[in-house]
């Protein structure tokens, strides 16, 4: 999560980088005359890296709070039992001869 | 499906809410929603919210739900008049409810008046003649009477209408295996793979049912699902890795005068009983000797 964080903020600071670096060319271009058609090609990388960068801080910041596991057989998702059947249940099993908690009680 | 991540949460928030801890509520929830046969608990716990009046305001609208949730819990424990008061204050909020109607019948049930009930079901079932949940609480009925063969016809009957329905299919192959009719379990079993393929737990079954057939072709398709088994548990379900073991000494010693071009089947059967030596070091050190002489035993007598 911190590692995330950092990974974020370097985006924002890659951002910001790419900003000036933008405003310094523009600097330049005034100087030669020329009209400003767009940021120098390395300038576009480095935003676009910033962009991912940026992205990635938020998906794994805010949705969905962690990336959970996608395989079946992880020791997280490994299907351990089965759901009771519950639908079938009967009610005449040895369970009955066990005694009765007297206390308890539905108070109305 | 009950997950590893599902069934921690559920041990956890058991020994919290069982040593005096708060989270009752989170409980009663995850019982509900992994369809668990916890009754004493539910019933402990739910009662124990249903009769604090401030917790029962605090739950909205989810109260009811916890009122059948305890009356269900209540007739598996044998409190019959717990259910009968739980019962009684649905009614009185939900008069013309089918659901409650359900509950009633069940109480019938469970109290042993199979006749009174089976007239309720049908009474319902006139109005309502496709709900799955009381033609399955007839074979219920049916199995609880002890009579089991006629559960299976009702469950017969029912499967040709809801073909789909897999909880059916696996009431159905166990009630099979119960009665020793390997064949048609073996059936059903497949009807399950087929419609869930990803669950580990059916594979399992499967296998099971197949070893206990026994016949070469039924050993070796076993052992593929015990394979298949451990793929998708990644390795740590015990019953395959032994039924792995099994199978493939008992085709050895079937296969014992005949061409012996399979030796592959030699190399699972020792992974397997490495993992086997692994595991049992790691969580039961003190059976390891018993596990070392059995597995010998058994690549012995191949």
């Amino acid at each position: 999560m911190a590692l995330d964080f950092a990974i974020g903020v370097f985006g924002v600071l890659i951002l910001f980088h790419a900003a000036y670096s933008t405003i310094q060319y523009r600097g330049l271009l005034k100087i030669t005359e020329e009209e400003f058609s767009g940021p120098p090609f390395n300038v576009v990388i480095e935003l676009s890296l910033g962009l991912v960068l940026c992205m990635w801080a938020w998906a794994s910041l805010t949705v969905p709070g962690k990336f959970l596991s996608i395989h079946p057989d992880s020791e997280k998702n490994r299907i351990v039992s089965l759901p009771a059947n519950l639908d079938f249940m009967i009610f005449n099993h040895r369970g009955k001869v066990f005694p009765v908690e007297m206390d308890l009680k539905l108070k109305q | 499906m009950v997950t590893k991540t599902e069934e921690n949460q559920l041990n956890r928030l058991e020994s919290q809410v069982d040593n005096g801890g708060s989270g009752a509520w989170e409980y009663l929830c995850l019982v509900r929603k992994l369809k668990l046969r916890r009754s004493d608990k539910v019933l402990k716990h739910g009662l124990s919210i249903l009769n604090n009046p401030s917790k029962r305001s605090a739950l909205g609208p989810e109260e009811w739900t916890l009122y059948e949730q305890v009356a269900v819990a209540a007739m598996d424990c044998q409190s019959l008049d717990v259910a009968k008061d739980c019962i009684k204050v649905l009614q009185k909020k939900f008069p013309d409810s089918k659901r409650v109607g359900r509950l009633e019948a069940l109480l019938l049930e469970a109290k042993g008046s199979w006749e009174l009930a089976e007239k309720a079901y049908s009474s319902l079932l006139e109005d309502n003649p496709l709900d799955q949940t009381i033609h399955k609480r007839r074979v219920a009925m049916a199995k609880a009477q002890g009579n089991i063969p006629g559960a299976i016809e009702w469950l017969n009957k029912y499967l040709e209408i809801f073909m789909a329905d897999h909880d059916a299919w696996r009431e159905l192959g166990e009630i099979y295996v119960s009665l020793q009719m390997y064949k048609q379990a073996a059936f059903c079993y497949e009807e399950l793979i087929l419609s869930q393929p990803t669950v580990p737990l059916y594979h399992l079954a499967y296998a099971d049912v197949l070893y206990t057939l026994g016949g070469l072709e039924n050993l070796q398709t076993a052992k593929k699902y015990y394979t298949s088994t451990i793929d998708l548990t990644g390795g740590k379900n015990t019953r395959a890795l032994f039924g792995v073991c099994l199978c493939t000494s008992a085709i050895a010693q079937i296969t014992k005068g005949k061409s012996k071009e399979e030796k592959e089947g030699a190399q699972v059967q020792s992974l397997a009983a490495k993992v086997l030596e692994k595991d049992y070091k790691q969580r039961a050190p003190d059976k390891l000797p018993q596990l070392t002489t059995a597995l010998k035993s058994l690549t012995l007598s191949s």
